[in-house]
């Protein structure tokens, strides 16, 4: 379960801030964030994260008071315990489809890559339906065969709760559907929480619950 | 951290051009100081250990380095010769064994080495193959003569003519080589070493013809002065020496004033080298040397020279360092983003900050190698490189 609970956040420099009095995702809730540009939304993600802290109040995923750990337990929290899934993918260049997908194995804090890992991010692989790309490189696929690189990426190490900022929002309607259909399918069946940023109105349907940011956010401004 | 070296090497390999281009200038920035000191350091203990082999030199007066490069390195022209018959004086002295030096010929760029047996006792000599030269037109060769042109004993060496143009000049000599001596690691390795006749021979101060006396030589007889037979140009002189006509060469004049370019004294002991350098201090004709010394000076420059280049290849290095330290600087900057998904992704934050610490380390590493590589290369072919340089 996600619990937001008197949370106010603010970007130096920035008349903007997030303040939300409460928000409560259950656990294997899918649930999409939707609202206008520049409202929060990716802000929201990176909270829950532990990439950005709140000024005030607390942000808890399962047992995990996030905004209280320290910088290594939250990255070790986000490597072990989320998947992250970007608009831009985020593939590095450099790296073969495979090891891709085998990142957070190599950067992770006392993770490596071994027999099973291997074994597993094929198995993805094949059934996102890249199995046959595993040796090529992010610059040879299609924008659609780059984002279900980054969902596997994503759901490698098996994670509890997958947060993904507009996944679909440079896909065509084919792979909209392919990519989300992989996001809430495996949210089904390892019972993981989904929150997704989008605006995509068609896809809202397909989701338990679907959060409005321009309620959600309650800053009002400077007083 | 296998991790992190992993993603360094992919990302440098992705990167290949960029790569090359940097561990090439890390490397010239390690190997060209190393190198060059190393290289220097080699010359200079392989020409001092050579030189400290050599106690003394008697040459006649003129440029001591020269006669010290003539006779040890058989590089640099030929010095004013002395009389052979200061040798037999330095014997009758009883304070040195003399070993005889004539060093002005050459054969296929090879110096061809006038002396006697008692030079490879000196230098430690020993044959791998053949026999020691005991006759007239006989000769052994180096390791790296016998390898160059593909020689060995039963073949033949011809000494080269000094000018074409010059009629009265130095005609060639066919030499047959006996024998071939075992890797010495200097320049005996490099050297044609014949009887110090047989170089007189080369220089046309002894010779070898048809026997006037006998019938089937009469074209060639001029005319006849009771004992006193004249030869004209119809004459056959011999360009080798074979057993056949062995017999034949003479040496016109006396020995004792046929040139040599220097006399190793070989002291009996301390006491005998301080003398015999006493007794040619001051000699109006002859210079005694000790070729340590003379090395010792020729080194200094070579070692001031030295620091200056490394002076300036030390500035180049700083320069060159502060453009890769750019490089990487302005590289880390262009991967900002790279690092961000990392660390949203969760990595730690010693992965991630390590990262172009492992690409640097790969790349230095790398340098290093080809720095070491190339600079053994240059220690086997550099040092020769350098020695005959200076020693030209």
């Amino acid at each position: 379960m996600i619990e937001i609970t008197d949370l106010l956040f603010k970007y130096s420099g920035s008349d903007f801030a997030l303040q939300v009095k409460r928000l409560v995702i259950d656990s294997a809730e899918a649930v999409a964030v939707v609202g206008p540009s520049g409202s929060g939304k990716t802000t929201l993600l990176n909270l829950l994260a532990g990439v950005l802290l709140p000024d005030e109040g607390q942000v808890r995923v399962g047992t995990q008071q996030v905004s209280t750990l320290h910088d290594a337990a939250r990255r070790d929290f986000r490597i072990k315990q989320l998947g992250m899934v970007f608009q831009n993918f985020e593939l590095l260049e450099y790296l073969s489809v495979l090891d891709n997908i085998l990142l957070p194995l190599r950067i992770g804090a006392g993770l490596k890559v071994n027999k099973a890992a291997r074994v597993r991010a094929r198995d993805l692989a094949g059934h996102v339906g890249i199995a046959d790309k595993l040796q090529r490189y992010p610059g040879q696929l299609s924008q659609g065969e780059r984002q279900r690189v980054a969902v596997s990426r994503a759901l490698l190490l098996q994670p509890s709760l997958i947060l993904a900022d507009e996944p679909t929002g440079n896909l065509d309607p084919s792979n909209k559907t392919l990519v989300l259909d992989l996001l809430l399918d495996y949210a089904r069946t390892h019972a993981a929480t989904l929150v997704t940023v989008t605006h995509d109105r068609e896809l809202l349907q397909r989701f338990d619950r679907v959060v409005d940011f321009s309620e959600l956010n309650q800053w009002q401004g400077v007083t | 951290m296998s991790g992190v070296l992993y993603l360094a090497w992919r990302y440098l390999l992705w990167h290949r051009f960029k790569t090359a281009i940097l561990v090439l200038a890390v490397t010239l920035v390690i190997y060209l100081p190393v190198g060059l000191q190393l290289v220097v350091q080699r010359t200079a203990a392989d020409m001092t250990a050579r030189a400290d082999s050599s106690p003394l030199l008697l040459g006649s007066r003129g440029s001591p380095l020269e006669l010290v490069l003539n006779s040890l390195y058989f590089s640099a022209g030929s010095p004013p010769s002395l009389d052979y018959g200061q040798l037999q004086e330095l014997r009758d002295s009883g304070l040195v064994e003399p070993i005889p030096l004539y060093v002005r010929f050459h054969s296929a760029g090879h110096p061809i080495v006038g002396t006697n047996l008692d030079y490879f006792d000196f230098r430690g000599l020993e044959l791998s193959r053949g026999r020691q030269m005991v006759g007239l037109g006989e000769a052994v060769v180096g390791s790296r003569v016998a390898q160059q042109l593909d020689v060995g004993a039963g073949d033949a060496v011809v000494s080269s003519p000094e000018s074409v143009f010059d009629l009265a000049g130095v005609y060639p000599l066919k030499m047959w080589v006996v024998g071939v001596l075992a890797p010495a690691f200097s320049e005996d390795d490099n050297a044609i070493f014949v009887d110090i006749k047989t170089a007189w021979i080369i220089q046309g101060l002894g010779h070898g013809h048809q026997d006037l006396a006998r019938p089937e030589a009469a074209a060639a007889v001029l005319k006849k002065d009771g004992e006193r037979i004249v030869a004209n140009a119809a004459l056959v002189q011999y360009n080798e020496i074979t057993p056949d006509n062995s017999d034949t060469f003479h040496f016109h004049g006396d020995n004792d004033s046929n040139p040599l370019t220097a006399i190793l004294p070989v002291p009996h002991n301390d006491k005998a080298q301080v003398l015999i350098l006493g007794r040619y201090q001051s000699h109006p004709e002859l210079q005694i040397v000790q070729p340590r010394l003379v090395m010792d000076e020729l080194l200094a420059t070579v070692f001031a020279v030295q620091r200056y280049v490394l002076v300036a290849m030390v500035l180049v290095g700083i320069a060159t360092g502060a453009v890769v330290l750019l490089v990487f600087l302005l590289s880390l900057r262009a991967r900002r983003a790279e690092m961000d998904t990392m660390s949203r992704l969760g990595g730690s934050a010693i992965a991630i900050g390590s990262l172009m610490l492992a690409e640097v380390a790969l790349v230095l590493l790398a340098s290093a190698l080809l720095a070491a590589t190339l600079t053994g290369a240059t220690l086997i072919l550099g040092g020769p490189l350098l020695q005959a340089v200076v020693t030209q």
